[in-house]
């Protein structure tokens, strides 16, 4: 007897940390939800082609990009076109570092080395910003004209001028030849490939997801939504936001570069093209239309996009551009506060029995709020 | 190397180049808060308009005409249907136009092609020296500046445009006080549409006419909106100049790629250290005087 | 030059038959090695873009595979075989081309690939096709100096392209060049290529500049053309943006002659823009659709074939014919390697094919070289009149030589995965 219900115990403070009013999803019936589609999720390279996890491994280290944009602005309001600068980063610092030292025992120093860059991009830009007052929509424009003026730069650093020890930054053309993550030494080592380097990327995410929970519902949590909410208030109360906000993009920083390692890593190869208008565009994209409020939905509209914009480029049809512009569009017309929020709301409002007079307790604010 | 007649000119052509792009875009957010992300499908919108039309015969001038037409009702159109529902979310309709522009260059390279075939630029070069500049496009800088005075004598000196200043400060109070906001946010969005088409129209003829061609205004156009700063027809006039010396300076003296890169770096410069946009500091500069002579 | 004895071939075969069996009964995700050779059909992916930037020169190069194909399935297909495609639309966008082509090798085992217009794309998916050893044909006119076993190269290189018209403008014009090129690899090391063809001509480069893709607004840029004073200009712009340059310049009067590797052959501006943007333009290319052979533009011949096939399509364009011969080389190997294995269909590959292209006049053939997986072409100089309209002025064969004579490139005895650059080995070019 108390051992079970010492486990139960050890599970609810688990829970506690987890939950709380800054997330979706504080029921046992979520957490079992999440417990089932994690494990579908873990199994799923054992029933499919080395191929199919390759390419859903992609998806979710997108997704692991779209989180690092969902807590910077889904939580601390702060819209950034700049993921993809750390992204872009930290891929090619990968490519660098891990090249230029050959070894495996280097591509391991590779990782850390390409996550410190982007984190420590991540704060200069943030300093600059956030210390000089700069703000909403014109954090978003900055954010943005970095990430133009890093893909012009980008692209013309072609030929051999351009080389930081033995590798060539490539230009326009990329850098080609960047090797699979891999941790260890010579002697004993694991490489990430297939099936494992799907299971890697979905440890990522799954860790990253909770920390964030974590992170969201604790005493930070509290001030990004103060400030997401109401910036003046928040400093009157004491806070200095200019810190938060800079603490939480260098967090999204950090997470981006992650992601870009992931990815260099995924495709052996990083081109500018990370750094264009499109790509840059895309997190801001998922986490629209997943929910800005809701991390779960920037992962899970992350997948389901990026898998839907696959395979209508599949059947070749020239209206594939067209679909995907009309049902973003919708999406933001129709359910503004994004999906996962909708749903949630809906399934609260089934839930509180409407034929009673009195309705349940309000869910507490800043949950499913929208915008 | 720095040749002065060049320079100048040279200035005058990237002057109107980032007016005119931006113009019809700064209204339209500063207005009604929207971010048009299709604002580049707009201009393509009156570039296709304007070269179809030149391309079954019909003169220059008509071909301009029709391309802003058909890009207002366009606007129109889509504002009725769509933008209305936009209004004070300025992150939503970044991407929900950004999507909307996305759908709108497929469909033109579905029903239309993937290229149509230009028209030549009209009326010729200037010389002088070894030198020669194309005429057009410097009188394109005299149509910028003409848009920008007609903007202000529409802003300043009709009630339409009393009426719409109201509108822009202080929503609530102009419907309080009889103004159909409704109303006044559709004609703006058709003027700020009417000037995209504008550009596009007059920047067909020097262009090749792709579906994808309006993203080469995009990034001039924002970053002129955005440095502009509050006052609409002043920050543009403003981000116009001073970003168009910067561009025409560093272009001159080392090569396009520099220009743009200094351009960009002007522009994130601006927006960091003069956070109310250029306007701001020149209503500052305005208003302190007002204070001193007070 | 083909045929190692018909004993060979039956070897070959029957190895083949039974390699076939063997690998028919292995997973889908296996080495991309696998034959489709016993009882099936041969399947091809073509991936172009058919949407985005690049459809303007893409889908030419889409429209042209199909016409093969088609040809080739009407005429009883490879050893038997119809040829089943896969097409989808990687819409310009690198990341779709590299998700596309794990989606060809790894699940729909395709025989061969011809895949992507940019060397950008060619360099996304070069790691995939590399390690999955992939037989691949890049088909777009580029840089040069790819030495890899995988890939064919077929499309002719910088230096095949401005050596047949750079020597013709030295001697027509003088020897003052000055560069103007698309700010990217492509571009920067076409002007290299430059300084090194004017170091072998007599002439000089006088001054370069590199303009990135975005810029449509060339208003400086004429205005130094004009400082400088050259004798002839020579211009690898590249894309939509950059094609305002010509209107550009001939609006502001600047008329100096402009030979070029990029302009007219792919985006067919001499039919989109209105004279006199393109007069006085030469061209140095192995094909376009004016290009003054009778398999070309004779009746019944290439263009006939293209436009009955497409009746709709703007133009037939330099990699159209690039993705239309290099199928054809294909069969051909197949054939002669008496299998779709693609290890041999490779070394059949490298035997020397030749194949009587559209470029190549009456009587002639075009060859594939077998150390370099390049193609000596039948280079022409085209020029464009005041009317736009376009004639020959000069063609000869000009064989790969950077890779044969310079690097030393040779993939029969030594397989490699590199692309070299002119830097590393000419002083004029660094």
């Amino acid at each position: 007897m108390s051992a079970t219900s010492g486990v139960f115990r050890v599970v609810d403070r688990i829970r506690a940390r987890l939950e709380g009013p800054n997330t979706i999803g504080n029921s046992r019936g979520f957490w079992l939800g999440f417990a089932l589609v994690l494990a579908g999720a873990f199994a799923y390279p054992t029933f499919v082609s080395a191929y199919q996890a390759g390419n859903t491994a992609l998806f979710l280290l997108y997704g692991l990009l779209a989180l690092s944009l969902s807590v910077v602005w889904g939580y601390a309001g702060i819209l950034s076109f700049g993921q993809v600068v750390f992204f872009g980063f930290a891929g090619y610092t990968f490519g660098i570092v891990s090249i230029n030292l050959g070894s495996t025992l280097g591509v391991t120093l590779a990782i850390p080395v390409a996550v410190l860059i982007a984190t420590v991009v991540a704060f200069l830009l943030g300093y600059f910003m956030f210390y000089g007052d700069v703000s909403g929509v014109f954090v978003a424009i900055i954010t943005l004209v970095v990430t133009l003026v890093l893909q012009t730069f980008m692209a013309q650093t072609a030929g051999d001028a351009w080389t930081v020890g033995s590798v060539a930054l490539g230009g326009f053309n990329g850098m080609p030849g960047i090797p699979n993550l891999a941790v260890g030494t010579e002697a004993t080592s694991v490489t990430f490939r297939g099936g494992v380097f799907y299971w890697l990327v979905l440890s990522a995410l799954v860790v990253s997801y909770l920390g964030l929970r974590v992170l969201v519902n604790g005493r930070f949590g509290y001030a990004m939504v103060g400030i997401r909410e109401d910036e003046d208030r928040v400093e009157m109360l004491g806070y200095d936001i200019r810190r938060v906000k800079l603490a939480v993009f260098t967090l999204g920083g950090t997470m981006a570069g992650f992601s870009g390692v992931l990815y260099a890593a995924w495709g052996n190869y990083i081109d500018p093209s990370v750094y264009s208008l499109t790509f840059a565009t895309m997190p801001v994209v998922w986490v629209t239309v997943g929910g800005r409020t809701s991390m779960l939905g920037a992962v899970l509209a992350t997948v389901s996009i990026e898998w839907f914009r696959q395979q209508l480029s599949i059947t070749g049809s020239e209206y594939a551009m067209v679909i995907v512009g009309l049902l973003l569009l919708g999406v933001v017309l129709l359910v503004p506060e994004g999906f996962v929020p909708f749903v949630h709301r809906k399934v609260t409002e089934f839930r509180s029995d409407p034929t009673e007079g009195i309705p349940d307790a309000p869910e507490s604010p800043g949950e499913g709020a929208a915008e | 190397m720095v040749n002065g007649i060049n320079l100048l000119l040279q200035f005058l052509d990237s002057f109107a180049f980032i007016v005119l792009a931006a113009i019809g875009l700064a209204i339209i957010f500063g207005m009604m808060d929207v971010i048009n992300l299709a604002h580049g499908e707009f201009i393509m919108i009156g570039a296709y308009g304007t070269t179809m039309t030149y391309n079954a015969g019909a003169p220059l001038p008509v071909a301009i005409a029709a391309g802003v037409a058909v890009t207002t009702v366009a606007g129109l159109v889509l504002e009725r249907t769509i933008i209305h529902r936009l209004y004070d979310r300025p992150l939503d309709s970044m991407v929900a136009t950004w999507a909307l522009g996305l759908a709108l260059t497929q469909a033109a390279r579905i029903l239309f092609g993937n290229s149509l075939n230009s028209i030549g630029i009209p009326l010729g070069a200037i010389s002088y020296g070894q030198f020669s500049y194309s005429l057009y496009r410097v009188l394109l800088a005299g149509v910028a500046i003409a848009v920008l005075v007609a903007a202000y004598l529409v802003f300043t000196r009709t009630e339409f445009g009393v009426r719409a200043r109201a509108t822009i400060q202080d929503p609530e109070t102009a419907a309080a006080m009889g103004v159909e906001t409704g109303r006044m946010y559709t004609i703006t969005f058709a003027i700020g549409s009417a000037l995209a088409g504008l550009a596009g129209a007059l920047y067909a003829p020097t262009m090749s006419v792709v579906p994808g061609m309006g993203s080469s205004f995009l990034v001039e156009a924002f970053v002129a909106v955005v440095t502009g700063g509050t006052s609409v027809l002043l920050g543009t006039t403003l981000a116009g100049g001073v970003l168009g010396s910067v561009d025409a300076l560093l272009s001159n003296l080392y090569g396009t790629f520099v220009g743009q890169i200094g351009l960009l770096i002007v522009a994130v410069a601006i927006l960091r250290f003069l956070p109310t946009g250029l306007s701001g500091v020149v209503e500052t500069v305005r208003e302190r005087r007002e204070r001193d002579a007070a | 030059m083909s045929d190692d004895g018909v004993s060979r071939r039956r070897f070959l075969a029957g190895g083949a038959a039974l390699a076939g069996a063997t690998v028919a009964g292995c997973s889908g995700d296996s080495a991309a090695g696998t034959s489709t050779g016993a009882g099936g059909t041969v399947k091809l992916g073509v991936l172009e873009d058919q949407s985005g930037n690049f459809a303007l020169v893409g889908s030419p190069k889409h429209k042209a595979s199909l016409l093969a194909i088609e040809e080739i399935n009407n005429d009883g297909g490879i050893m038997g075989q119809e040829i089943e495609y896969f097409d989808p639309d990687p819409q310009s966008d690198n990341q779709r081309y590299k998700e596309l082509t794990r989606r060809m090798i790894q699940q729909e085992n395709v025989d061969a690939l011809w895949a992507g217009y940019s060397s950008a794309t060619r360099e996304t998916i070069r790691p995939t096709i590399d390690r999955e050893d992939q037989l691949y044909f890049y088909t777009t006119q580029y840089e040069g100096g790819v030495c890899d076993k995988n890939v064919f190269a077929v499309g002719p290189t910088a230096r095949q392209q401005l050596g047949s018209v750079l020597p013709y403008l030295v001697s027509e014009y003088g020897p003052k060049i000055y560069t103007i090129a698309a700010d990217y690899n492509f571009g920067q090391l076409s002007a290299d290529w430059v300084k090194v063809l004017a170091d072998e001509n007599d002439a000089e480069v006088v001054d370069e500049e590199f303009i990135p893709l975005s810029n449509s607004q060339f208003g400086s840029t004429i205005n130094r053309i004009q400082e400088a004073d050259p004798d002839f200009v020579m211009s690898m712009l590249v894309g939509a943006n950059h094609t305002s340059f010509y209107e550009q310049k001939a609006s502001a009067g600047l008329d100096v002659p402009i030979g070029t590797s990029t302009a007219m052959a792919q985006g067919y501006e001499h039919r989109r823009l209105n004279p006199p943007a393109m007069a006085n333009i030469y061209a140095g290319v192995n094909y376009m659709e004016e290009v003054p052979t009778d398999r070309n533009t004779g009746d019944g011949g290439f263009v006939d074939r293209y436009y009955e096939m497409w009746p709709d399509a703007p133009y037939l364009n330099e990699e159209a014919e690039n993705n239309y011969f290099s199928i054809y080389m294909y069969k051909k190997a197949v054939e002669q390697a008496g299998t779709f294995e693609q290890s041999e269909v490779v070394e059949a590959l490298e035997s020397g094919i030749t194949y009587e292209a559209p470029e190549a006049p009456e009587g002639e053939s075009i060859r594939l070289d077998p150390e370099t997986h390049h193609v000596d072409h039948h280079m022409w100089v085209m020029k464009a009149d005041d009317q736009h309209n376009v004639s020959a002025v000069e063609d000869e064969v000009i064989p790969e030589t950077f890779l044969t004579e310079t690097v030393g490139c040779d993939l029969t005895s030594e397989d490699e995965e590199t692309q070299y650059t002119p830097q590393d080995y000419f002083e004029e070019a660094g």
